[in-house]
């Protein structure tokens, strides 16, 4: 009767027989050292869907504070008030978005530019491309938390342990540059990146005509083109401007203005309502659904000399039965979207045009400014070019670049980032008594926190 | 270690001495009856003093004892009646015992370790029990109603009205921020899943967005499938001073629940059937408009169209009462039959049952079969076994938060009363658009089905070995194993006809959900139990080993664009979402106890310790160690010989353990273009986490006074919470949202006191009142990390929790008109208070409960929607404004207050005093019941009764009911209101048939 004998065994049997350590049965864990080539290749894919997750929020959320979008949801008021009405709110998605998503996209690049020198079975060729890749991708990154912030707080060495003190706040002069600097590292790696990006890694039809490190490239500069011309309307003035209207001018990037050219080349981030996948966040029954348009895109669109309205807003929103919500009326719709599968640009030749235009403008070269500008007005909204512009004043030749990047770019998140840079904010005009246009949303509560003793 | 050693040593020295064998000479026989029935009374046990001779009475309480030689002291106890001595003459040959009833359970044995158990009058901790009859005083469609208002120290409240279950019972306010909020439920020896898995329906509601399933689809945990007609009693063990016993996963308490046993004797049946139906408790209702002025200066000139009666008018309709105002037939069947010899007894007990849901489509249906066992063989070994197959299906319909225009209550708030949503037939599109809203709710309910069928078996054999059985020495060897297995599947089917289906332009969506579970449990103890011959002290020494598996296995799928009349998710033209999600986890626990009951009886001192280790902890090698010390004392002779007070302290420690995965930094993973991706995830774990622990020391004091018809129980408590496991927001530049660790300090306190009261105690009139109270308080002492608000709720300008150093754990924030973050109230009640009361006069017996709780805020996001709206019932009343946040204001003023970033409106008292029982039972007199039914049928009794029958909202409140939960069960962000599924009252008729 050797009780506690048996009962000690009996205890060493049963824990003993069973192994304890189980592995996570769910999901894999970041990155390691010597990463396969499929391992990089599913870190590259996932630096893309990282980087694909914030887009649809943004264009919402800056199309309203921009004044092109509704969203009428009754399940959530924030859309119309916080976002209108104020007070942004940094401790929730709406006045303190944009923000966490970019950064752990740029988490995920940062990951696998930490490992990839490891990575035995690349070639330095190798390396350097996927390395290319992933910094350009943590600079577009970077630019979409800037084009949501004029504030001087934006963190750039996040690449660090989750255990150390925050990285610290730059200037947002800073960050411009950091992003700048950045996409100039990449575009080098790039360019010792060798012909084609190496085994395990394909990029999604989103990047075709984009899917080697040569053309990557021009996708590189192109952001550096926006980068540039963005610096230069935010206060670096002609040095910036130069730098953009050069690589904008020397075959750098993919613009375009030929007789075959087509405005809507460029990059773009696939949707899909595959498994594992994501449907565009931005489609919806536009005749049912809570986006609505903003009135005043229709009622601020020039028409043709027939009188037909410029044919990129019927493209891009239709009619729907009038709806009230808290004192805003719409009967618009948006149809920018199509269905769940369409993609959404990250950078495209449309842009391309007018970026140079306004680099051209910026630097006293109005004509060249007017020839573009007119382009487009003619090429894709089928309107009257403007006659004379070139002659115009810097500002008003501004001003018509402007409003064709509002219908160009309608919907892709650039509206209200535009107006603040160029410092038109008060052309927006208010819907109802109490709300306000919002010069930048706040930093995040968490970011502001996490620095707090 | 030591200890064990001793232990073994003192084993090894007694079993030698041994001896079993007892002289017997001669047969008393006799009746147990019930002092104040007459009715016999079965399964009574009668011993012979200072033997270890016994016998059990049979269903007409006979029994029959061979006793030795001489004048002999027996003694005869049975659950729910106090002992009772009898002295016998040495040439007695019968004795009948007519035995009191113990109606505040002094004498109920109660269990002190996994293997070890003592009376209630000697406990040293305050563990509640509820009995059968408290259990079933009315009908309940899940065992979580039947244990509101009935346990000092514990909060149960449903999470919403749904059919089918969904509650929290959370005991002695917080143990965890993160951790497991639920206690621990054991069944017959077996720990038992109660684990909620959510059904998906944010594929509709898109609550969570993401299309997978979420927290917010109101998921039912399955402690929701036990059968209250099977239970015996339930313990419950509240803070760690008792609940150590089960270590290091018993930080929100213990639940334990003995089903019921076969008694000896023919077979006993008893049936009951109960018809009945449920109504809606209370329904919300929008506002009514005047005429088209008022309405024009809401919906612009979208109202002209409605509003055309003379002068404008607005026609009004109440599309919201239709909804919740289905009453069908509700039935419940049980069954039982018990009976058995000495050697052999067994339980066998059927149930059927049907709840109609109070609105279409909904209902919950259950039927369950239960067979208990025991059996002797020989006289050292003995062998019990229960098995239990459930199978429940629960139709919930839809609700709670949504971000698609589906939920009722986010549809209602946008929809005005001018328009009509009544279908002009049955067909799904008779029902007219919405056309303020993506959904018409009355078509949605009557052809979107959200069903979850859950089948269930509870298996488990207990084999008792009594290795040494003397009157002085008694030495007893158990082993148990057990199996839960449950496999959940939910359906959900949304036509494409329904009007929101098509602004995904997916219309039509199927959902599949299959969830597989199982537990295995093995236990092995040792008891050894010493009473010297001067019978001065019992001293137990018991040890256990505990090793447990489990193992939940989760799959989704979510399928879009399907043809009307499919179902199949194959079919389905696009597959949006799969999930797969497997939770692997080991437990293995050891214990030792040594429990002296010492100067005659009044004395109670036990010391223990456990150990646990878990495949949950970083460490998976470690033991973590949680003591337990308690001592209690009885002093006697209060003015009466049965009048006696206890003194109690304890002390005791339990652990949470960490979540699954909580030490792991998972990448999530994706598709794009067809390629997969794997990328930074936004939770990082942490490879060294280990449980929290909770050290509570616990002191009271029980009386027993006016001759045992006064009880008294006070108690309080102190429980610090160290090693919480935190989730720390890095800055959200690292990428990272969250990051786990274990630091901080949380204290609760409380106090908890019952009184049971026996106003008359006759023959034919008995009236008891029994009520308990309990005061929680909560404080968080220290942090590792800053003031951080949990992942729950909608962010502080709609209200939320906020977890700060000296603030209570449960405290709500909110905005001021400054921007500033400010208390706006707290989740933790101040007090509750409960009432009870039982009255029986000859045949006729009337009982009741009211259950009050006093404070409490709950977040009614609901009524802010119907304010934003401008749609609110009160939007144009005009409340008093004066004074710091107003309490009653109109809808207008409420939504003044919040444009100006006020968030204080919305946060609200949510006192309420419910009336949770109501019966009124007639017992048949036995003529009559012969007459009726034939000889056979021994006894019949009819009754009525109710639960949840009325309700008051004392303050501030004015959602549809206090009692919710849109995140599900939360160890703090419970109380958030958003859209819930309505609560309902029920009435029964019903009849128990004993033969």
């Amino acid at each position: 009767m050797k009780a506690t004998r048996i009962l000690i065994a009996l205890s060493v049997l049963v824990s003993g027989a069973c192994n304890f350590d189980i592995a996570d049965p769910n999901n894999p864990g970041p990155i390691g050292n010597d990463p396969s080539p499929s391992q990089v290749g599913a870190a590259v894919t996932g630096i893309i869907i990282a980087s694909r997750a914030p887009v649809g929020g943004w264009n919402l959320i800056s199309g309203i504070l921009g004044r092109e979008a509704y969203r009428f949801d009754g399940s959530e008021p924030r859309f119309i008030s916080e976002l209108l009405h104020g007070p942004l709110d940094p401790g929730d998605g709406f006045g303190g978005g944009q923000w966490a998503g970019e950064y752990s996209a740029i988490r995920s690049s940062n990951q696998l530019i930490d490992v990839i020198g490891t990575a035995t079975a690349y070639s330095a060729a190798d390396q350097d491309a996927v390395r290319g890749f992933a910094e350009t991708m943590s600079a577009y990154e970077f630019l979409m938390v800037l084009m949501a912030r004029s504030q001087d707080s934006i963190p750039v060495a996040v690449d660090q342990p989750l255990t150390a003190a925050p990285a610290p706040f730059v200037s947002n002069d800073s960050a411009f540059g950091f992003v700048s600097g950045l996409l100039d590292a990449a575009d080098g790696h790039l360019a010792s990146g060798g012909t084609a990006f190496p085994a395990g890694v394909t990029l999604p039809s989103g990047f075709a005509g984009f899917d080697t490190p040569a053309t990557f490239r021009q996708f590189n500069r192109a952001l550096k083109a926006a980068v540039e011309v963005y610096r230069g309307s935010l206060g670096c003035g002609a040095t910036c401007y130069t730098t953009a209207k050069t690589l904008l001018e020397n075959g750098s990037t993919f613009v375009d203005t030929s007789a075959t050219a087509d405005l809507q080349a460029g990059v773009y981030f696939n949707f899909s309502t595959n498994p594992g996948d994501a449907a565009n966040p931005l489609f919806q029954n536009p005749q049912t659904g809570e986006n609505h348009v903003n009135p005043r895109v229709v009622d601020s669109a020039d028409t043709n000399a027939s009188g037909a309205i410029d044919k990129r807003v019927p493209a891009k929103v239709v009619s729907r039965p009038t709806q009230t919500t808290d004192s805003l009326t719409s009967a618009y719709g948006w149809i920018r979207y199509g269905n769940s599968n369409a993609p959404i640009p990250i950078i495209k030749n449309e842009e391309l045009v007018l970026l140079r235009a306004e680099a051209n403008n910026a630097l006293g070269n109005g004509l060249l400014a007017a020839a573009d500008v007119n382009y487009i007005r003619v090429t894709s909204g089928g309107v009257l070019p403007i006659a004379g512009l070139g002659a115009q004043t810097q500002a008003q030749i501004l001003g018509a670049i402007l409003h064709e990047r509002w219908y160009s770019l309608l919907y892709e998140g650039h509206r209200w980032f535009d107006l603040r840079r160029t410092g038109r904010l008060g052309a927006f005009l208010l819907d109802r008594p109490g709300d306000q246009v919002f010069s930048t949303l706040p930093i995040p509560l968490g970011e502001v926190q996490a620095r707090q003793p | 270690m030591r200890k064990r050693v001793l232990f073994g040593v003192v084993m090894v020295l007694l079993a030698l001495g041994a001896r079993s064998a007892q002289a017997q000479a001669r047969v008393i026989t006799g009746k147990v009856t019930s002092a104040q029935s007459g009715q016999p009374v079965g399964g009574a046990t009668v011993s012979v003093l200072g033997t270890v001779i016994v016998a059990v009475s049979n269903a007409q309480g006979e029994y029959s004892l061979a006793a030795p030689e001489g004048v002999v002291n027996i003694l005869s106890r049975s659950i729910g009646y106090k002992r009772k001595q009898v002295q016998v003459a040495a040439d007695q040959a019968t004795a009948d015992i007519a035995l009191d009833q113990d109606i505040f359970n002094l004498e109920a044995v109660v269990v002190t370790g996994q293997a070890t158990s003592v009376e209630q009058k000697n406990l040293a901790n305050a563990v509640t029990s509820v009995t059968a009859a408290q259990l079933n005083a009315a009908p309940t469609s899940t065992i979580e109603g039947a244990l509101q208002g009935k346990i000092p120290g514990a909060l149960v409240q449903l999470n919403s009205g749904a059919p089918g279950g969904g509650a929290q019972i959370n005991l002695r306010g917080v143990s965890t921020i993160n951790g497991n909020p639920d206690p621990v439920i054991v069944v017959d020896g077996m720990i038992i899943s109660n684990a909620a898995i959510a059904n998906n329906l944010n594929a509709i509601t898109n609550a969570a967005g993401g299309g997978n399933a979420s927290n917010q689809d109101n998921p039912v945990n399955r402690i929701a499938d036990l059968n209250p007609a099977d239970i015996e009693k339930i313990e419950v063990l509240k803070g760690p001073s008792a609940a150590s016993i089960y270590g290091g996963a018993a930080n929100s308490g213990v639940i334990v629940i003995t089903t019921r046993r076969g008694q000896t004797g023919a077979p006993r049946f008893h049936v009951t059937q109960r018809l009945g139906e449920f109504g809606v408790l209370s329904v919300l209702k929008s506002r009514v408009f005047k005429d088209s002025v008022e309405a024009d200066a809401v919906y612009g000139g979208s109202a002209q169209a409605y509003c055309t009666g003379s002068g404008g008018a607005c026609p009004y309709f109440d599309n919201i009462s239709p909804l919740w105002d289905h009453h069908p037939l509700s039935t419940e069947t049980d069954v039982s039959v018990s009976g058995g010899n000495d050697a052999t007894r067994y339980f066998v007990s059927g149930l059927v049952k049907r709840d109609g849901g109070i609105a279409p489509n909904t209902g919950y249906d259950k039927q369950a079969l239960r067979v208990n066992l025991d059996q002797q063989m020989g006289t050292r070994w003995s062998i019990s076994v229960q098995t239990q197959a459930i199978h429940s299906l629960s139709n919930r319909g839809i609700s709670n938060n949504d971000n698609s225009g589906t939920s009722p209550y986010l549809v209602f708030p946008l929809t005005p009363s001018f328009v009509n949503l009544a279908p002009t037939g049955p067909k799904i599109t008779d029902y007219p658009r919405n056309p303020f809203e993506r959904s018409n709710p009355l078509q949605t309910y009557a052809f979107l089905k959200n069903s979850e069928d859950v089948w269930r078996i509870f298996a488990n054999t207990q084999l008792k070995f009594d290795a040494i059985s003397t009157a002085q020495h008694n030495l007893r060897f158990t082993a148990t194993g057990g199996l839960d297995n449950f496999g959940q599947r939910n359906d959900i089917y949304s036509p494409p006809e329904l009007y929101f289906e098509s602004n995904d332009g997916q219309p039509g969506t199927v959902v599949l959900g299959k969830t597989q579970n199982t537990n295995v449990n093995l236990l092995g103890s040792g008891v050894y139990t010493y009473t010297p011959a001067s019978g001065s002290l019992t001293a137990t020494t018991s040890a256990t080993v505990q090793y447990i598996n489990t193992s939940l296995n989760f799959s989704n799928i979510v399928g879009r664009d399907i043809l009307t009349g499919l179902q199949n998710v194959d079919k389905a033209a696009n597959i949006t979402n799969l999930t797969q999600n497997e939770t692997p986890v080991r437990d293995v626990g050891v214990s030792l106890q040594e429990e002296v009951l010492a100067m005659n009886q009044r004395l109670l001192v036990t010391g223990g310790i456990r150990g646990d280790r878990s495949s949950r902890n970083g460490d998976v090698n470690k033991f973590f160690y949680y003591p337990k010390f308690a001592a209690s004392y009885r002093l006697l002779g209060f003015g009466g010989p049965s009048n006696e007070i206890k003194l109690r302290a304890a002390y005791g420690q339990t652990g949470t353990q960490p979540n699954f995965g909580n030490k792991f930094s998972p990448n999530l993973t994706g598709t794009i273009d067809g390629q997969f991706g794997s990328f930074s995830g936004i939770a990082a774990g942490s490879a060294d986490i280990k449980p929290e622990r909770q050290t509570e020391i616990e002191a009271g004091a029980d009386a027993t006074l006016s001759n045992g018809r006064l009880i008294a129980s006070l108690t309080v408590f102190n429980k610090t919470v160290t090693d919480l496991l935190l989730t720390t927001a890095p800055a959200p530049s690292s990428g990272v949202a969250t990051r786990i660790l274990n630091g901080g300090k949380l204290r609760d306190r409380g106090l908890e006191a019952s009184l049971g009261y026996a106003l008359a105690q006759r023959g034919d009139f008995n009236w008891i009142l029994r009520t308990n109270f309990t005061m929680t308080r909560s404080k968080v002492m220290e942090l590792p990390v800053p003031t951080f608000q949990p992942p729950l709720g909608f962010g502080t300008s709609l209200g939320t929790f906020q977890i700060e150093v000296g603030k209570s754990a449960t405290q709500i924030v909110g905005n001021d008109s400054t921007g500033a973050v400010v208390a706006l109230g707290d989740a933790n009640p101040d007090f509750q208070l409960s009432l009870g009361s039982d009255l029986t006069y000859r045949n006729l017996s009337f009982s009741f409960l009211w259950d009050y709780k006093k404070g409490g805020s709950v977040i009614n996001l609901t009524e802010l929607l119907f304010d934003l709206f401008q749609n609110s019932k009160d939007w144009s009343k005009v409340g008093d404004s004066s004074g710091v946040r107003p309490a009653h204001l109109g809808g207008q003023q409420r939504l003044n207050e919040f444009f100006k970033g006020n968030t204080y409106p919305y946060v609200q008292d949510a006192s309420y005093i419910k009336l949770r029982e109501a019966s009124l039972a007639f017992r048949l007199p036995q003529t009559t019941v012969s007459h009726l039914f034939g000889d056979r049928v021994k006894g019949a009794t009819i009754s009525l009764s109710g639960r949840n029958l009325i309700r008051i909202l004392p303050t501030q409140y004015r959602g549809i009911d206090p009692e919710v939960s849109n995140f599900g069960n939360q160890p703090i962000g419970r109380n958030i209101d958003v859209a819930p599924f309505p609560p309902s009252r029920s009435f029964f008729f019903s009849i128990d048939l004993d033969f």
